[in-house]
């Protein structure tokens, strides 16, 4: 093992049986600084050893990504990897082409982006997660193999690094070491964007070499393109929650809620990242009891790729992104809406409105919950009691909303109009630090995979919580809301929150934006916020 | 003769490869949005916001100003913002380097406007009756001193870092010293070439020789430096310290491009190109080309 100092980027192909060990996270912030209140970062089992690659920092990141048996194996591992790696420069990679060649030819290795890392800053600054360091291996990789510079001057333009199963696998490995938040692209002195680079890396082992991560794909976007939601909630089973969450809420709340589904001649189609009906039901609920309290013509569909806003594809693969956004498309075309409102799932944001952009002409236009939440607070068509919801209240933003998108102020314009103790994290807006979950960490959780990501990917985003909260987080008796308006966010506060046991301990709680913004109705009898109880 | 030739040719070959580079990635083909905020275009700008903040954004004019993205780009080239915002101790050795090689072009336009004064019979000089003359004299000083102290500092101190830096010194290639070292070779010998007259009166004579190719009797310092100011000339473009034509791309095209693909817009005519292209290559994962099932 190596000090994490001595690391170079060509160490990726040594044979030790794991390149660093973190042992050197950020101390957190109070009440967490005190001795004791961490477990330990934990060794990989021997078994996953055997297994998988944990010849990195000893986490498995991939569950697919399994150790070869023969030579054979091993050689075919790496022909192929360098078989996807020439073709993300080929005419099969046109849609990005431009910005990766522009990342992959210019860096400056100024070093500027380092610092913007928060996983990089978490592991007090481990030389493996530098944002350049992944990048920095894949163009040795290239320079070997696919350059006149790198075949005939070699080390002189950088082609030094030995090419074996381990070196390929680690990179598969760090691909996934990278929330693909951006944020360090946001200080390149040349715009360059390192995220790219790993999903490069990323989509060549799934693209070409059919690895990655089981809840990514096979029981992501696989299953979702079968079943119509990577939840594999099928059509029957989601009406059935529907009803059941009806009852529900008459039950809680004496409120007679009917979600409109399929209904003909609705203005807008919403779309709720399936997996809120199972987690937290409670969201699709509010946004319903605020759709009706407003007014709005509405409507959910139940159709197959309807009912499942999430597309998986974004982070690993782009032929099944596209196949998703366009079967999505397809339905709410043949729905036959105006047009179409993502609810609070930043990477559902980002699919629709971003990335599915170019994918087709002739689109049915889609929009963000959150400008017209804001609509609905501005124009008062709610009635609203913002001292229901005098507690402290922060506001994370999901990265795929905020920096991606720009859609900054509208969530903080409400929390100010509904929550009279709001403040903010720092740094907060387009320069947010990702939950640690974002790309799929938060629903990658085999192995020892979940340590890594709310132990040091989430690491940063608990330190900004607790900062936001600090002189009222002893205070128990005071609920502290972490308002994360983001299905995969929630994934990554609910894990931080369990691990660090808060809710317990300190009473801190999360949830979305419009959970908080029911909880604000005057016509409502009691608390929406299940811990105001 | 020679010399002069090596001159024409390596401005004439700078500029072509730079142009032909910016025309490569021009015609690239159409990419997927990546923008990424705060977009300068963007109404929000000051906050990092964009159209998407409206509701029914596509019913309502993108408002956009143009002025202050130009504005920031200025920013960028003028002054490299970003890297004085997120690394300031760097940003003084590199915008030394980078202010010095903007101080050199202006200089090298001075030195042949200087010398084409001279040959036209206007006297380029401290003492000279003519007010241009004058006025090029100064300028021509100054931007001279200024460039090339600034630069061969810049140069010089760049390297120096990166080799002594530890985690710098990881990530540099050889090839990267080599880049920063002929910038400075390049700078040096025009100190000691130059630096005996601090009027530059020697560098215009020179300079007005190689521009009308009137032949003249070089020392080797002042060859080795015509020499190595051509090489640099014609390598800049070739190496990735052409990154004065990729940072137009990255912010232009990728980080600040975030125009929609509504009905009738350019966006969609790019789509419906791109639509219709299908790619010599493709991926052989399972999920994507499926093996075919074995022959029965
Ligand atoms: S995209 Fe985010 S996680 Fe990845 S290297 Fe950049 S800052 Fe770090
Ligand atoms: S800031 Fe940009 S140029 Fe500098 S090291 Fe990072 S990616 Fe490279």
């Amino acid at each position: 093992m190596l000090n994490q100092r001595d690391l170079r980027p060509k160490d990726m192909g040594r044979s030790d049986e794991q390149l660093i060990k973190l042992d050197n996270l950020i101390p957190l912030l109070a009440p967490y600084d005190k001795p004791g209140m961490e477990s330990p970062l934990t060794d990989p089992k021997p078994a996953w050893k055997e297994k998988f690659c944990t010849s990195l920092d000893g986490y498995v990141g991939i569950d697919t990504l399994t150790r070869p048996k023969s030579k054979e194996e091993e050689d075919e591992f790496v022909r192929k990897f360098l078989s996807g790696l020439e073709k993300i420069f080929s005419d099969a990679n046109n849609g990005v082409l431009q910005p990766l060649l522009l990342s992959f030819e210019y860096c400056a290795k100024c070093n500027t982006c380092s610092d913007a890392c928060h996983i990089y800053s978490a592991t007090g600054n481990n030389e493996l997660y530098r944002p350049i360091f992944r990048s920095e291996v894949l163009r040795k990789i290239v320079k070997k193999y696919f350059t006149t510079s790198g075949k005939l001057l070699g080390g002189f333009v950088g082609a030094d690094i030995d090419v074996n199963w381990e070196t390929i696998a680690r990179l598969g490995e760090l691909a996934y070491r990278c929330n693909l938040c951006r944020r360090c692209a946001q200080t390149c002195p040349l715009g360059l964007d390192n995220a790219i680079l790993s999903k490069e890396i990323r989509k060549i082992f799934s693209q070409e070499m059919g690895i990655a991560p089981t809840p990514l794909h096979t029981k992501g976007t696989m299953l979702q393109i079968k079943t119509g939601s990577s939840t594999g909630l099928s059509k029957p089973a989601f009406l059935d929650t529907l009803e059941f969450l009806e009852e529900d809420t008459e039950e809680k709340f004496g409120i007679k809620l009917k979600f409109p589904v399929d209904k003909k001649g609705a203005d807008i189609l919403v779309l709720h990242n399936a997996g809120e009906f199972m987690a937290w039901p409670e969201n699709p609920v509010a946004f319903a009891i605020l759709f009706d309290a407003a007014g709005l013509n509405w409507t959910l569909s139940s159709e197959i790729m309807g009912y499942d806003s999430v597309n998986y594809g974004l982070w690993y693969d782009d032929y099944q992104a596209k196949k998703i956004a366009l079967m999505q498309m397809k339905v709410a075309k043949e729905f036959g809406v105006k047009r179409m409102v993502v609810a609070e799932c930043g990477h559902a944001h980002k699919a629709s409105i971003i990335t599915s952009d170019r994918m087709t002409s002739d689109r049915v236009p889609v929009e963000s919950c959150l400008p017209l939440l804001w609509d609905m607070v501005r124009n008062k068509q709610l009635k609203l009691d913002p001292s229901k919801n005098n507690f402290p209240v922060t506001l994370h933003d999901p990265c795929n909303i905020v920096r991606q998108m720009g859609i900054v102020e509208p969530q903080r314009n409400i929390l100010k109009a509904i929550a009279p103790q709001f403040r903010e994290m720092t740094p907060h807006g387009v320069d947010n630090y990702c939950c640690g979950g974002g790309s799929g960490f938060a629903i990658m959780n085999y192995a020892n995979f979940p340590e890594f990501r709310t132990q040091v990917a989430s690491r940063v985003k608990f330190n900004q919580i607790l900062g936001a909260f600090k002189g009222t987080m002893e205070d128990v008796s005071t609920p502290k809301y972490i308002c994360a308006p983001c299905s995969n966010c929630k994934g990554a506060m609910r894990g931080i929150l369990e691990h660090y046991d808060a809710s317990e301990k300190y009473n801190l709680q999360y949830g979305g934006l419009v959970e908080l913004m029911v909880n604000a109705l005057v016509s409502m009898k009691k608390p929406f916020l299940e811990f105001l109880e | 003769m020679i010399l002069s030739i090596i001159a024409y040719l390596s401005i004439g070959l700078f500029v072509g490869i730079s142009v032909f580079k910016a025309y490569q990635f021009a015609k690239m083909p159409f990419h997927g949005r990546m923008d990424l905020y705060p977009v300068p275009k963007e109404k929000g700008f000051e906050h990092g916001g964009s159209y998407y903040e409206e509701t029914a954004w596509w019913t309502k004019p993108h408002e956009v100003s143009h002025m202050r993205e130009i504005v920031e780009m200025l920013k960028e080239i003028l002054f490299i913002k970003k890297l004085f915002e997120n690394q300031r101790p760097f940003w003084w050795i590199s915008y030394a380097l980078h202010l010095g090689i903007y101080f050199l072009m202006a200089w090298t336009i001075l030195l042949v406007v200087g010398g084409l004064f001279e040959v036209n019979g206007i006297s380029v000089a401290a003492n000279t009756s003519s007010i241009l003359g004058l006025l090029v004299y100064y300028v021509t000083a100054l931007t001279g001193y200024f460039g090339l102290a600034l630069a061969t500092l810049g140069s010089g101190l760049l390297f120096l870092r990166r080799a002594f830096d530890n985690t710098l010194k990881k990530y540099t290639t050889p090839q990267e010293y080599f880049n920063l070292l002929l910038i400075f070779a390049a700078l040096v010998t025009g100190i000691f070439t130059w630096g005996n007259d601090l009027s530059f009166g020697y560098a215009r004579e020179v300079t007005a020789n190689l521009v009308t190719f009137t032949p003249f009797s070089a020392n080797g310092l002042l060859t080795l430096h015509i020499f190595l100011v051509g090489i640099m000339l014609i390598y800049i473009p070739i190496s990735k310290m052409s990154h004065y034509v990729g940072k137009y791309f990255t912010f232009h095209k990728v980080l600040w491009d975030n125009n929609p693909n509504l009905k009738g817009s350019g966006v969609e005519q790019e789509i419906k190109k791109a639509s219709s292209f299908r790619p010599t290559t493709s991926w052989s994962a399972p999920h994507i080309n499926p093996p075919a099932a074995p022959e029965k």
